[in-house]
């Protein structure tokens, strides 16, 4: 149990209390100033600031995966949240929403149901389609998790069809619904379609991943702007998804060398511009056997220019 | 309870329904009958929908039908269709904003028969494609292009058509090829010659020797043979007008020889007149006169009066060139047979008034009045006032042309009964009314 209690603590200190811990001491001894109406102003102001950060801390531990140690920062976003906005507003959408994921993950899916039927509440009377698109992505995880599938195809489609109204068909957030759709078909059966809705996705990262690595070519050559693209959190989730649509692809009975070849590509690119050459090499040289299978392989050319370019890195 | 619920029965809704201006409610109803839709697609066990209705069931309800009909796709899985219609969606948005005058018709969006078409015939296409069924897509595409038919959808029907022909996969099939030959149509009535040319040829070359037949059962080739020889004869409009001839001339014997090829007499007979008619307007009369025979031939064994009428029109008008006005007269008067005897009004003024022109001509002008005069009256019965009043004017002239002669010679004269005939037609002249002066004037009788 003390073993627990030191656990917790560690979670409640990485995830959150080390970075808010100064601020905390503002809102709550309460002083002269802060019982004047300036002080309200700006203990409210000090809250706004206090939810934007756990709100992002929350989200990048979430997208490493790292449940538990999101909690205590989702926790107190709810509770910030809840002072600033009201119960019942959409602004706490977000806030259920990421306590519901960390939930989920930590396999609390009762808990983690119930906090996104309060969100489904809150975000009821709102017509932000960003806001639709992330509850929908989480009930459709959640329905994932909870074996109801149908309902999860449902949940991933209105997430598509939502994010495709605010961030456009072709973004990568839409396919990230189609790669959690995809999952879903999966374990239904359904592979055809899993091919094509991978296929898709694999090709707006690769076009996205391309565009990237050739700013970042550009900028070596003229190192003014040191482009960061992508933090660590994005990239371990971008790399999560594109290792399982290359297992799938090296599995499948059909053994597609053009969309291996594309997806490998997808994860030497991201390597490489993570600075992980060893890592790039080794998914530059899976893509480049994949593309030599196929006769004038339009990709056989970057991919060659991309290992030439680790070469001189090593 | 029971008769309230009878009572309600027969006077159907409760209350009464709220004419209002905005789309919501077309919007509503078009839910509700999709709603009713999907329950007698239910199978006979699932009851158990009625009384508790799923989450899935309540969103068609709140949501709009977009999103709706974007899920479903979605939830089947096609995702390509969703991605199609999505755009198609956009596009209109688009259409309709660029759009300076804001039109009645309702957004796509909001129309659901169309929306429900385009979802099921898209799933279809996508389904066919999943399994390497080219020929099918291009049948899904080539029904959604027919399915958008009226105008205000034109810019759908030339999207599918293209998006049937345009296929890398199925694009040399046979509904791939239908789609060419009504794209050749659509261009040409858009006036866009060298793309209905480029389509028509396709067509075809792709139809070959197949023995391919449209839906309604048309042959296929002779379909893009008619286009192409419509193109040829249109094209050839410019250089006529710039008195190119030598061109004019080539482009129309190539729309002829294809127009026979056809196996359509009438434009067959089209053709061949038009040929005729540049022939004339070159000043070669003699190839024109031959082409309006062999027109008169094809209208003969086509009985087609209308055809016949305008090749002797063309054939009067060559002879009158050649300065023959014995043969003109000839042809004009067999012309007024053909349209009196057709019941053609139209050309039967039309032929009085070109009868009456030649023998203005032949400074015959009390027989050129006559035949204006009953121009005039068929103009009268057509109730056609352009074409009365022309007639009108024809009649005057050629009457103030036949008096003037006997007028002049009277006041030259100066004998007293042609001083009384003056007398008599001055104070007379101004009550006479056109028609009747054969019984009116007594003058003016004396003279004609």
């Amino acid at each position: 149990m003390r073993r627990g209690d030191a656990e917790h603590q560690q979670a409640d200190w990485v995830g959150i209390h080390e970075r808010i811990c100064q601020m905390l001491v503002t809102i709550r001894s309460p002083t002269l100033l802060s019982l004047q109406q300036a002080g309200c102003i700006q203990s409210q102001l000090v809250k706004a600031e206090l939810i934007e950060m756990c709100r992002l801390v929350a989200q990048s531990k979430l997208s490493e995966g790292k449940h538990q140690e999101a909690l205590p920062a989702a926790q107190f976003c709810l509770r910030c949240s809840k002072d600033v906005h009201g119960p019942r507003s959409v602004q706490m959408v977000p806030a259920y929403l990421l306590l519901a994921e960390a939930n989920m993950g930590m396999g609390n899916l009762a808990w983690a149901a119930e906090l996104l039927s309060q969100a489904e509440w809150a975000a009821l009377k709102s017509s932000d389609h960003a806001v639709h698109q992330r509850l929908h992505r989480c009930l459709g995880r959640l329905h994932t998790a909870t074996g109801n599938l149908e309902a999860a195809l449902f949940n991933f489609a209105n997430d598509i069809y939502f994010a495709s109204e605010e961030y456009g068909l072709d973004s990568t957030v839409t396919r990230g619904g189609y790669f959690l759709m995809a999952n879903v078909y999966a374990k239904l059966g359904g592979l055809p379609i899993v091919r094509s809705l991978y296929s898709e996705v694999a090709q707006t990262w690769h076009c996205h991943l391309t565009k990237l690595l050739d700013t970042h070519v550009q900028n070596v050559q003229s190192p003014d702007t040191g482009l960061e693209p992508y933090d660590e959190a994005q990239r371990v989730e971008l790399d999560k998804m594109l290792r399982t649509m290359l297992e799938f692809e090296q599995n499948d009975s059909r053994k597609d060398s053009a969309q291996i070849a594309l997806v490998a590509h997808c994860l030497a690119m991201l390597w490489f511009l993570a600075g992980d050459s060893l890592k790039a090499l080794g998914f530059g040289n899976t893509a480049l056997q994949a593309s030599q299978l196929i006769p004038n392989h339009d990709l056989t050319e970057p991919i060659q220019g991309l290992l030439q370019l680790l070469h001189t890195v090593c | 309870m029971n008769s309230a619920v009878k009572q309600r029965q027969h006077s159907g809704p409760f209350l009464p329904e709220i004419p209002s201006k905005n789309n919501n409610k077309g919007r509503k109803s078009t839910q509700h009958s999709r709603r009713k839709q999907q329950k007698e697609f239910l199978p006979p066990g699932s009851d158990k929908s009625a009384e508790v209705l799923s989450k899935a069931e309540i969103s068609l309800f709140r949501n709009s039908l977009k999103q709706n009909i974007c899920v479903e796709l979605l939830q089947e899985g096609f995702h390509r269709s969703f991605s199609e219609l999505f755009l198609l969606l956009r596009s209109d948005q688009q259409r309709r904003a660029e759009e300076e005058f804001e039109s009645d018709e309702l957004p796509l969006e909001q129309q659901w028969d169309k929306l429900e078409t385009l979802r099921r015939y898209l799933s279809r296409a996508e389904q066919a494609e999943n399994t390497c069924s080219w020929t099918l897509v291009c049948d899904q595409r080539l029904f959604l292009a027919q399915f958008f038919s009226s105008p205000e959808d034109g810019w759908l029907c030339s999207y599918f058509y293209h998006s049937c022909a345009d296929r890398e996969r199925g694009g040399r099939s046979r509904p791939a090829t239908e789609a060419r030959a009504c794209l050749a149509e659509v261009y040409l009535q858009l006036g866009d010659l060298q793309a209905a040319r480029q389509q028509a040829d396709q067509c075809l070359q792709q139809a070959g020797d197949e023995g391919w037949v449209d839906s309604s059962g048309r042959p296929l080739r002779l379909r893009a043979l008619r286009a192409l020889s419509s193109v040829y004869s249109r094209l050839a409009d410019a250089p006529l007008e710039a008195e190119d001839h030598s061109e004019a001339l080539r482009l129309l014997h190539r729309g002829h020889s294809i127009a026979t090829e056809s196996e359509d007499k009438k434009l067959e007979f089209d053709a061949l007149l038009r040929l005729g008619l540049a022939y004339q307007s070159a000043g070669d009369h003699d190839t024109a006169k031959q082409l309006f025979n062999t027109c008169m031939q094809i209208c003969g064994s086509l009985h087609d009066a209308e055809g016949l009428g305008k090749s002797y029109k063309a054939m009067s008008k060559s002879i009158e060139s050649e300065g023959n006005t014995q043969k003109t007269l000839e042809c004009l008067e067999k012309l007024v047979d053909i349209c009196r005897d057709n019941g053609l009004k139209r050309n039967l003024a039309d032929a009085f008034l070109c009868l009456g022109n030649t023998y203005f001509t032949m400074r015959e002008y009390s027989r050129a009045s006559e035949f204006f005069l009953q121009g005039y009256e068929v103009s009268c019965e057509l109730g056609d006032v352009a074409l009365l009043q022309k007639a009108q004017v024809l009649v005057g002239t050629s009457r103030a042309r036949s008096l003037f002669g006997k007028f002049s010679a009277d006041v030259e004269s100066c004998s007293p009964a042609a001083l009384k005939r003056l007398i008599s037609w001055k104070e007379t002249r101004g009550r006479q009314e056109v028609g009747s002066d054969s019984t009116g004037s007594d003058a003016a009788s004396a003279w004609c």
